[in-house]
């Protein structure tokens, strides 16, 4: 049995093009998420008020909106006092800004786990508080923060799809233009098969992340 | 800066289109979580019982949701499904593919809390004469439905959030008509800090709600 003459045109555009934008995406976005989330959730531990307050509001915001509407603003309201991205880089951001507020708040529970013990012998070795946190806190936190991280990376591949709504060659909408194609040339349409073909990549990849999550989650706790 | 040369007037001028397009955010997320409520009880309970058949079914049904974009799911139920003859209008689009989705974490979250719920109290019903559907109702699903309640209440409010992907199928949802009025105007800031401040209320309330909720609701044992 071989495969209808119109899929290979379709895989090929969707998996080249698309799955590469998604993927670029989506490393770009897990990485600054920990950057950013790993150095804001540490921050967040200090007892000083209006550090906390600032990092606080800026996890409850980029957690309350819709990703969808943070792209949006970063997309269509920055460029009304100058600045302007990318649709790639608007997503890319927008989808930053929300993982990082993810990591932020485990990276929080992740260094409170850490027993003061922990601090009080660091410090007792001449550690200042940078280099107690980077060289004894973290690297214990990290441990803690495993499973989340494979969780984030597993959502924001999916989330990834969202940068569609403003036009970027991601997969979703690679197989959207692929359907519109072969709607106008064939007259009729194959958006059963190529959404389901969509679905089946995404889940090809977020299944086995979402175990990987659950197992070490488990060891964790045993 | 941004928000000295915001035109409240403006603002003021719109609202009434947004709050329409807020009510049916409301409405169709309504639907949706009582829907989510429903398929979560049953199939959380279904899983957390083995039910033969039905609970592998169910554990289908959790992981395709829940590892496939919802964006791809709309998509799919809205250009895939008329293939076959189903048309949808994006009204039923909308609550419908949040339902899935919302059912989906909701089985999850009520199979934990059904499962959470202590053995002992299930062999006390047993020895009171319980049988297993009346142990279920009178025993498993109040403790266990409460201690599933906050993880479902922050599936509500994925739900609730979520609903603003209909945008991408022209649902006249908050979003879309924010989105509407900026490309008639060229307004995008003021429209979508509007949005924004609407999202973020509803969405601080409802996590207030589960913190409140969280203390009220806590079983007394929990309670040190």
């Amino acid at each position: 049995m071989s495969l209808p003459s119109w899929v290979d045109p379709v895989a090929r555009y969707v998996l080249e093009t698309g799955l590469k934008n998604t993927l670029r995406m989506a490393g770009l976005a897990v990485l600054g998420s920990a950057v950013v989330g790993i150095v804001l959730g540490t921050l967040l531990t200090v007892r000083f008020w209006p550090s906390r307050a600032l990092i606080r509001l800026y996890v409850e915001v980029w957690r309350g909106l819709p990703i969808i509407v943070t792209i949006f603003l970063i997309y269509f309201a920055l460029p009304s006092v100058g600045v302007r991205f990318t649709a790639f880089d608007a997503a890319t951001i927008g989808l930053t800004l929300w993982g990082s507020a993810q990591v932020a708040e485990a990276t929080r529970g992740a260094v409170q786990s850490i027993p003061r013990e922990q601090h009080e012998a660091a410090a007792a070795l001449g550690f200042g508080w940078v280099g107690r946190h980077a060289f004894v806190i973290l690297p214990q936190a990290l441990r803690r923060l495993l499973p989340p991280m494979v969780s984030l990376l597993a959502n924001v591949i999916q989330n990834t799809t969202i940068a569609a709504v403003i036009g970027v060659a991601e997969v979703l909408e690679t197989g959207n233009r692929q359907v519109e194609r072969l709607t106008y040339t064939t007259f009729e349409s194959h958006a059963f098969e190529i959404f389901a073909g969509v679905m089946a990549i995404f889940f090809v990849i977020s299944f086995p992340l979402t175990l990987l999550a659950r197992h070490l989650e488990r060891r964790l706790v045993s | 800066m941004i928000v000295a040369s915001i035109d409240w007037g403006f603002i003021w001028d719109h609202l009434p289109e947004l709050l329409r397009g807020l009510r049916r955010t409301l409405e169709v997320s309504g639907i949706a979580i009582v829907g989510a409520f429903a398929i979560g009880l049953v199939l959380g309970a279904v899983r957390a019982y083995r039910v033969p058949v039905f609970s592998q079914l169910a554990a289908v049904y959790v992981e395709v949701i829940r590892n496939t974009p919802i964006l791809v799911q709309i998509f799919f139920i809205f250009y895939g499904l008329p293939q076959f003859g189903i048309r949808l209008t994006p009204y039923t689009t909308a609550w419908l593919s949040v339902m899935i989705w919302g059912g989906a974490f909701n089985t999850e979250n009520f199979r934990a809390g059904f499962g959470a719920v202590p053995a002992r109290y299930r062999e006390g019903a047993a020895a009171l004469g319980f049988g297993s559907l009346a142990t279920f109702f009178n025993i498993v699903l109040p403790i266990g439905g409460r201690i599933a309640l906050p993880s479902s209440i922050n599936t509500y409010i994925s739900v609730l959030k979520n609903t603003s992907l209909m945008t991408a199928i022209g649902f006249p949802e908050l979003t879309n008509v924010a989105r509407s009025i900026a490309a008639v105007t060229f307004r995008d800031a003021e429209m979508l800090l509007v949005t924004a401040v609407i999202y973020l209320a509803l969405v601080w309330t409802l996590s207030a709600a589960i913190r409140l909720l969280e203390g009220h609701l806590a079983l007394p044992e929990d309670v040190r």
